[in-house]
């Protein structure tokens, strides 16, 4: 009997270290949570980040525009594995561009300067120009930020926007074009043009260029002419071209080439006759 | 004379435990109050957290009181038990299974702040189910301890 209660006494001892080491072990995680909330908080605060003027640069094959990017960590904890992506889509969800960043590790109190290179090949730029600079349409947006915050969490900040796209050159057309006698050799010809600029960012300003081609592929006419036309404007106007009449011929193509402080594009294909 | 001896009773047994339950569920409240002032100002982007937040409290303030009147006996431990259960609900519930979405509107774009705190949410579970763990083990020594007392 004193055996039993002696060997009850010894295992309701050792329940009790069990308990207690539960208990202790219970309240130094909640401690440890706790700490490791506020801190995470108060570091979380003390993250400086942001952009600045983007810069343009031409190379023989891409247009590059460089984001430069800092970062200002003084918190209390490293940030690691930062990503910086943006990805461009047109209307119907095809991917225009993609452009990512990677830093691997931004220490506790100490900050990174870096920059987001967007780069755009020059093929791409002018085979999508003709159903940029003449059709309106949407852009889609996509940057998203990827970081781990204290080698434990991580964070993903992602901004979607749809931005507008206003054809500079919309609705560009030619009316019926109409013949002058200029001389016993030549012929004015009259090219009535019109076009909206639907750009809400620039004006379509500077020069642009016609060559008139005979059914024989001869050039017969050229002239130049200057073009102020702001945001959301119209512009109709007529273009002069002296032509030979032993080259004239009912029906040929014309071609458009622009100069102007945005974009040059050419030459834009117009048939006539 | 039974009357006297019933008012001793209650100042002697239930009184202590009425100003312990009543301090305790004032402490468990505080926390929640707090963290209700703190986030109310960004309480549109937390929609789940207001909803199901005070009837969390209360089932864990209504457990804790139970727990502290049924004191020395079985029950405690039982209530305890339920009690971590709540709590570990609790942090699933509002920290969202750990992974944390915020949409939040700025000037004609979306921005979506996804926060993945699922380590910290393991940490939370872990010290609940240690609670549950230390209930458990306090209920069977107590139940050893009676039946070790009623053999002798």
């Amino acid at each position: 009997m004193i055996l039993l209660a002696a060997y009850g006494k010894r295992e309701e001892r050792r329940m009790r270290y069990v308990v207690r080491a539960l208990g202790w072990t219970t309240k130094i995680f909640w401690i440890f949570i706790i700490l490791f909330s506020v801190t995470s908080a108060y570091s979380a605060m003390n993250v400086r980040m942001g952009f600045g003027e983007p810069q343009v640069s031409l190379s023989s094959e891409f247009v590059v525009i460089s984001i430069p990017l800092f970062i200002n960590n003084s918190g209390l904890y490293d940030l690691s594995e930062l990503n910086v992506t943006v990805d461009v889509m047109d209307y119907n969800g095809s991917l225009l561009l993609t452009s990512t960043t990677f830093v691997p590790l931004i220490p506790r109190g100490s900050s990174v300067e870096t920059a987001h290179n967007v780069s755009m090949s020059l093929d791409d730029i002018t085979s999508k120009a003709q159903i940029y600079l003449f059709n309106d349409t949407v852009f889609n947006v996509n940057m998203s930020m990827k970081l781990i915050f204290a080698h434990a969490i991580p964070l993903q900040v992602s901004i979607n926007k749809t931005i507008p796209w206003g054809a500079p050159l919309y609705n560009f057309s030619v009316g019926q074009i109409s013949y002058d006698p200029y001389n016993v050799t030549h012929q004015r010809v009259i090219i009535p043009l019109s076009f909206e600029n639907h750009s809400p960012y620039f004006g379509v300003s500077g020069m642009m260029r016609v060559e008139m081609y005979n059914d024989r592929g001869e050039v017969i006419a050229s002239g130049t002419s200057s073009l102020d036309v702001p945001s959301y404007s119209k512009y109709e106007g007529q273009f002069e071209l002296i032509a030979d009449i032993l080259k004239l011929t009912p029906s040929g193509e014309m071609h458009f080439y622009f100069e102007t402080s945005a974009f040059s594009f050419g030459p834009v294909v117009m048939p006539y006759g | 004379m039974v009357e006297k001896g019933n008012t001793r009773l209650f100042v002697r047994k239930i009184l202590p435990k009425a100003f312990k339950a009543a301090l305790l569920a004032v402490i468990a409240y505080l926390p929640m109050y707090f963290l209700s002032a703190l986030i109310s100002p960004i309480q549109p982007f937390f929609p789940w957290y207001e909803p199901l937040t005070n009837i969390f409290t209360a089932a864990f303030i209504f457990l804790l009181v139970v727990g502290v009147f049924s004191s020395g006996t079985v029950f405690q431990y039982m209530f305890g038990v339920a009690r971590m259960l709540v709590l570990m609900i609790f942090f699933i519930y509002v920290l969202n299974g750990g992974i944390i979405t915020l949409a939040v509107p700025v000037e004609g774009a979306s921005v979506t702040i996804m926060l993945d705190i699922t380590v910290v949410l393991a940490m939370l579970v872990l010290v609940c189910l240690l609670g549950i763990a230390k209930n458990v083990v306090q209920a069977i020594d107590f139940v050893s301890h009676k039946a070790e007392i009623n053999e002798l």
